[in-house]
């Protein structure tokens, strides 16, 4: 995957007092409106995709 | 005419690119650079004829003659009232709404005499009489006896004046830029990339449009000033070095002659967007020039006795002086961008027929523009909160005009900015033209631009689609964006941490929708082979400790009771709201340093409702999970 970011990150090992906490139904904040400026070609590719309906995978063939 | 190599040279051909010519140009108020691709298809910002990679925007007219760029700017000295300058500002414009209230040094705008209600400007010039010699002249000279077979002279040239509209001044200006490039290149150029200020309206647009094409060159799109900065700076290639995120706040800074343009962009891995914009007119290089002709006609003075009153001057003969004052200080605020050592002025004849020669350090300089830097650095901040953020929020700092070249802007800003922040200057990237030399970004970030745009095809309804999806306000400009940083929270025993483990930030706030991102990383193995993390909505926040200076010992100083308190700033992160968590079976953990560890893939895909679908997977054939988070309804 090409778009994958490395970290230089090692995170600590899980506790084993560790409970995944259940789910709350929460979903993430409210989105905002924003004006993209029509420029690059990652606004390129923004627009491929959404023109030709392609998923980010699609989009990557 | 003789060519003035102030800011580089024609000399040293680029090896151009052999695709469809295409150019950008920045086109400023003041000064337009043109930008074209060499033969690796990276841009190259290139010089006129005359040198000049900095072109004043100015055309003048003496006798038969017109001048254009920096050699028109020299005009305004003897011959003002000829000289056109300040036009782009103008483009679109109707007289009546141009404010008659300033006094101008160049030809003054009046309105057409047969247009309405359009601006124009008047000048004299000779129009040159037709040759062959008009009939009656050589009647003349049939009855007189002929002395010698020398060429009949021409008549002398009429004496006309000459109006021009704001968009033919355009044209004329547009077409020697287009032309420049077509001599460089060696053959014509196809389509060109324009860059405009964020104020353009739709009548400024339209207008320029008109004059590009009066011009004849096809203008593939008028690109937003900051929108030239964005693929200037995101298509330089990225080194091992670069600190800086491919997601990222950008503070670009524009300081041309006649005011500061500001841009605060979230950039997210090239795509861009802006958070909040400012413009002020009382900073630029005209109110440095005023600082710096004012320091240097007082040396005059005390050098020569001579008095001097400029910026503003009242007599003719000062204003004489200012003029002349004012183009010599153009060379003086290079040389000061460009190295450390103090930088001279000089000028012939500067009043009462005495030269004048003068010298400034940089340190000197940057005292004398303090304030100036101050203004900036506060507006700045106004930016900044009017966005919701701090300074520490800002990753990086692209610098876009002439005089944002000055280094002693950069420290001034710097002083106030998180350590972190990279900036042109603590890059390196400025000198010697480097990427990020605020003077040729903009007509670079254009060509770069006119060459994505080059390679759309228009076949298909589809790719025609894509095609507009650049015009100006065109549906697919319109996005959603996040507000909350996404990220991974791995929870830690005995964690330091308010947070209680490490976190990931994965998704950062400000984000356009639909996005996808992905890490990776190690994660240490524990008993029982298991591997858990939470994924969180986190709040970023600047945490500020005021304190008063430390008592210094033996300090009975009584009198400056008004210390400033020291002021520290911290990052700070809470979190906000609990989404989910995720358990995988770790199967491929290999021993480093004596202790089990994994890798770890994430990826977050955020849908344009707000939708987060989540997968997880070991490396190397791992396990794999995956969640949805369904948006809010
Ligand atoms: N290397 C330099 N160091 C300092 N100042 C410079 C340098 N090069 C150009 N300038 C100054 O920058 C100004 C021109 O900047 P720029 O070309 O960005 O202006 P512009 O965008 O055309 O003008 P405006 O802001 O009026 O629209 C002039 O005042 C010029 O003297
Ligand atoms: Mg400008």
């Amino acid at each position: 995957m090409s778009h994958v970011v490395e970290l230089p990150v090692v995170a600590p090992p899980t506790p084993a007092g560790w409970t995944p906490p259940a789910t709350t139904g929460q979903s993430i904040a409210p989105v905002v409106e924003r004006k993209l400026i029509p420029a690059g070609p990652a606004y390129l590719a923004h627009v491929k995709r959404a023109v030709h309906q392609l998923s980010f995978e699609e989009h990557d063939k | 005419m003789a060519a003035t190599k102030a800011n580089g040279s024609a000399d040293a051909p680029i090896e151009v690119s052999s695709a469809p010519a295409v150019i950008g140009i920045n086109f400023g108020n003041s000064y337009a650079s043109i930008a074209v691709l060499n033969k690796e298809e990276n841009a190259d910002c290139i010089a006129n004829e005359d040198g000049e990679r900095q072109i004043a925007c100015a055309i003048a007219f003496h006798g038969e003659e017109m001048y254009i760029g920096n050699q028109a700017k020299h005009q305004l000295v003897k011959n003002s009232q000829n000289t056109i300058i300040g036009f782009r500002n103008l483009l679109g414009k109707k007289f009546s709404e141009i404010p008659a209230d300033k006094p101008t040094n160049s030809a003054p705008v009046i309105q057409h005499p047969d247009l309405p209600d359009t601006a124009a400007y008047k000048v004299q010039v000779l129009q040159p009489a037709p040759t062959p010699l008009p009939t009656s002249k050589v009647t003349s000279a049939a009855a007189t006896p002929s002395a010698s077979n020398v060429a009949t002279p021409r008549s002398e040239p009429t004496p006309t004046t000459r109006i021009l509209t704001v968009s033919e001044v355009t044209t004329i200006f547009l077409k020697s830029l287009v032309q420049s490039a077509e001599d460089f290149l060696g053959r014509k150029v196809h389509g060109v990339v324009i860059t405009i200020p964020t104020w353009f309206g739709d009548e400024q647009k339209k207008a320029l449009e008109e004059a590009a094409k009066d011009a004849g060159v096809a203008v593939l799109q008028l690109l937003e000033e900051a929108g030239a900065a964005v693929v200037a700076t995101t298509s330089a290639p990225r080194s091992d070095k670069d600190t800086l995120g491919e997601d990222r706040t950008q503070l670009v800074v524009d300081l041309g002659a006649s005011g500061l343009e500001l841009s605060l962009l979230s950039v997210r891995q090239g795509l861009a967007y802006s958070l909040a914009t400012l413009s002020d007119h009382t900073v630029g290089g005209d109110a440095i020039d005023d600082r710096l002709i004012k320091f240097f006609a007082k040396e005059f003075t005390k050098k020569t006795k001579t008095p001097l009153t400029v910026a503003p001057a009242t007599e003719p003969q000062d204003k004489r002086a200012e003029a002349k004052l004012r183009l010599a200080v153009e060379h003086t605020k290079r040389t000061l961008s460009a190295s450390t050592g103090a930088a001279t002025c000089s000028v012939e004849s500067l009043k009462d027929g005495l030269d004048f020669t003068g010298a400034i350090n940089r340190l000197r300089f940057d005292m004398e523009m303090r304030p100036i830097y101050d203004h900036v650095y506060k507006q700045v901040q106004v930016l900044a909160s009017s966005a919701g953020l701090d300074l520490y929020d800002i990753d990086e700092v692209v610098y876009v005009g002439g005089s944002a070249s000055l280094p002693g802007l950069d420290e001034a800003l710097a002083a106030g900015l998180s350590e972190d922040v990279v900036t042109p200057f603590t890059a390196g990237t400025v000198v010697g033209g480097g990427v990020g030399d605020p003077t040729t970004l903009l007509a670079r970030g254009a060509v770069l631009q006119a060459k994505l745009l080059a390679t759309l095809g228009e076949g298909s309804a589809e790719e025609r689609e894509v095609k507009a999806a650049f015009a100006p306000g065109h549906a697919l400009q319109s996005v959603k964006a996040t507000t909350r940083t996404l990220g991974l929270l791995f929870p830690e025993e005995g964690a330091e941490n308010a947070l209680g483990g490490q976190w990931v930030p994965v998704v950062l706030r400000e984000t356009a929708l639909p996005a996808r991102r992905a890490v990776r990383l190690d994660v240490e193995v524990g008993e029982g082979a298991r591997v858990g993390f939470e994924v969180w909505e986190a709040k970023e926040g600047v945490k500020i400790t005021k304190e008063a200076p430390p008592k210094l010992e033996g300090d009975e100083d009584e009198e400056d009771e008004e210390e400033e308190e020291i002021e520290t700033k911290e990052k700070t992160l809470e979190k906000e709201a609990f989404l989910a968590a995720l358990t995988l079976e770790a199967h491929k953990a290999r021993k480093v340093d004596g202790r089990l560890r994994t890798t770890l893939e994430v990826q977050f895909l955020v849908n344009e409702a707000g939708g987060l679908a989540i997968t997880a997977v070991e490396a190397d054939g791992g396990e794999k999970v995956t969640l949805a988070i369904a948006p809010a309804s």
